[in-house]
């Protein structure tokens, strides 16, 4: 699904480098996990993938299903089924999030959805999330309380059917029931789309107890320094991230 | 709101209002000169002017608060399409006589190209009990807006699009079909 290769960026027009040569390999249906301290380049990485104006790749290449998706416009990418739930949701004034969805959806879709199906979904699916359904006519993310931002991040997700997911601290501002249901909501669609592949940045094991990684990466310094599996997050979360650091020495 | 008024296109005119009203104002590509007296204590204005720019214009508005307690709203947004001179002068007045007033403007100009575009936006108060607010922004849409849509899987001119009529067209009240040409006008964009 996603092969990276090499990766190196650097933020556009300095010389501020974030990522080194960076390689991480995730195959259809799987479930990845990043964790890393504050400021090493988890969100980065994320937008690299998505194409983000600010950053810039230096080295090595991004390929999506064999495709090299680096020279790609941010909406070409999406197209292609990449979904980027964001750490910090864009709020948009005058803009109403279903005139949005509904756009985001024709032009993923390449046609027209019918007006009544579209709204049908949209109740199921904020029913399904607990999000009050007024939400659909308001701006985009505008006056939401962080945890709804979160939440409209995933009821874009399953509205739009992506097949490579990445939840940037998706877990950060979700109360412990909300952290449920949202999860649940995602091993749903997981369950639906058996090629569907995830990506999950978090500073927790919590969210990684709800949807099961096969492999945890510890990101640091702009590369990933160890692989392992849920049991590296845990000792993660009982230890800190010296045990990275010292090993390495 | 007891009062709704459109006004489209060029208006040089006062207004001499006794009761809660909204004006809609849009214009293409003019200059306008509108004159507001707030004249009966409590009333309450909405007023939204929305301006599609190509060529050289000014656009002043002045709300005089006449009377005590009364509010004022105003919303402009233009978007200045070339690199031609927009202007706003934006006056809120509150005389000594008047308390209790609640005085606010918000103006906004995004400019596609390079537009000479400029606001003054000018609170004169002679009273003390009175909330007022002012702000001003001139530029491009935002980067960071723009790559939150697009992520979304729309096209850089659909996202432009989307932004564009949420700026023009900016409270949910409007009746379109009012405002047809001015639609119109937003999609050749
Ligand atoms: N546009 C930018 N300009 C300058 N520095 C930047 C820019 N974007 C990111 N950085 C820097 O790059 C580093 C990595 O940032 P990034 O947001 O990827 O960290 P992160 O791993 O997601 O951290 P957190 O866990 O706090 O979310 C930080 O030191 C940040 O300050
Ligand atoms: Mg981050």
């Amino acid at each position: 699904m996603l092969n990276i290769k090499n990766l190196s960026v650097k933020v556009i027009d300095s010389d501020i480098n974030i990522l080194n040569k960076l390689n991480l390999e995730i195959g259809n249906g799987e479930v990845h996990a990043i964790m890393g301290p504050n400021g090493t380049g988890k969100s980065t990485l994320a937008k690299i993938i998505m194409g983000h104006y600010q950053y810039e790749v230096t080295n090595g290449s991004i390929k999506f299903n064999n495709k090299d998706i680096t020279k790609l416009s941010v909406d070409e990418r999406a197209k292609l089924g990449i979904f980027l739930s964001m750490q910090d949701p864009t709020v948009i004034d005058g803009v109403s999030n279903s005139e949005f969805i509904r756009t985001a959806q024709n032009e993923i879709n390449g046609s027209k959805t019918n007006l009544y199906e579209f709204i049908k979904n949209m109740e199921f699916s904020l029913d399904d999330l607990k999000l009050d359904s007024n939400m659909i006519h308001r701006s985009i993310n505008k006056d939401f309380s962080g945890g709804e931002k979160k939440k409209n991040e995933i009821l874009q997700m399953k509205l739009l059917k992506p097949k490579f997911i990445i939840l940037d601290e998706l877990d950060s501002g979700l109360d412990v029931d909300s952290l449920k249901i949202v999860c649940k909501n995602i091993n749903k669609y997981l369950k639906d789309n058996k090629e569907c592949s995830i990506l999950i940045i978090t500073h927790y094991p919590r969210i990684l107890e709800y949807i099961k990684p096969d492999y945890v990466h510890i990101l640091k310094d702009g590369n990933i320094k160890k692989t392992g599996d849920m049991k590296l997050a845990l000792e993660i979360e009982k230890n800190g991230y010296q045990i990275i650091g010292e090993e390495n020495e | 709101m007891n009062n709704i008024i459109y006004l489209n296109g060029e208006e040089h005119k006062e207004f001499n209002l006794e009761e809660d009203t909204i004006i809609y104002h849009f214009s293409i590509d003019k200059s306008s000169d509108i004159t507001i007296n707030l004249n009966k204590e409590d009333i309450t204005l909405y007023y939204y002017y929305n301006n599609i720019n190509y060529n050289d214009n000014n656009y002043k508005i002045r709300v005089n608060h006449n009377k005590s307690n009364t509010k004022s709203f105003v919303y402009n947004h233009g978007v200045n399409v070339n690199n031609s001179k927009l202007h706003y002068w934006v006056d809120g007045y509150v005389p000594k006589k008047s308390n209790g007033c609640d005085c606010n403007q918000d103006n906004q100009i995004i400019n596609i190209n390079d537009g000479n575009s400029k606001i003054w936006p000018n609170l004169l108060i002679d009273n003390f009990d009175v909330n007022a607010n002012h702000a001003a922004y001139i530029g491009k849409f935002k980067e960071e807006d723009l790559f939150y849509i697009m992520s979304r899987g729309i096209s850089r001119k659909k996202a432009y699009k989307l932004l564009l009529s949420g700026f023009l067209l900016n409270t949910d009240s409007i009746d379109k079909e009012k405002i047809s040409d001015f639609v119109d006008e937003i999609n050749k964009l």
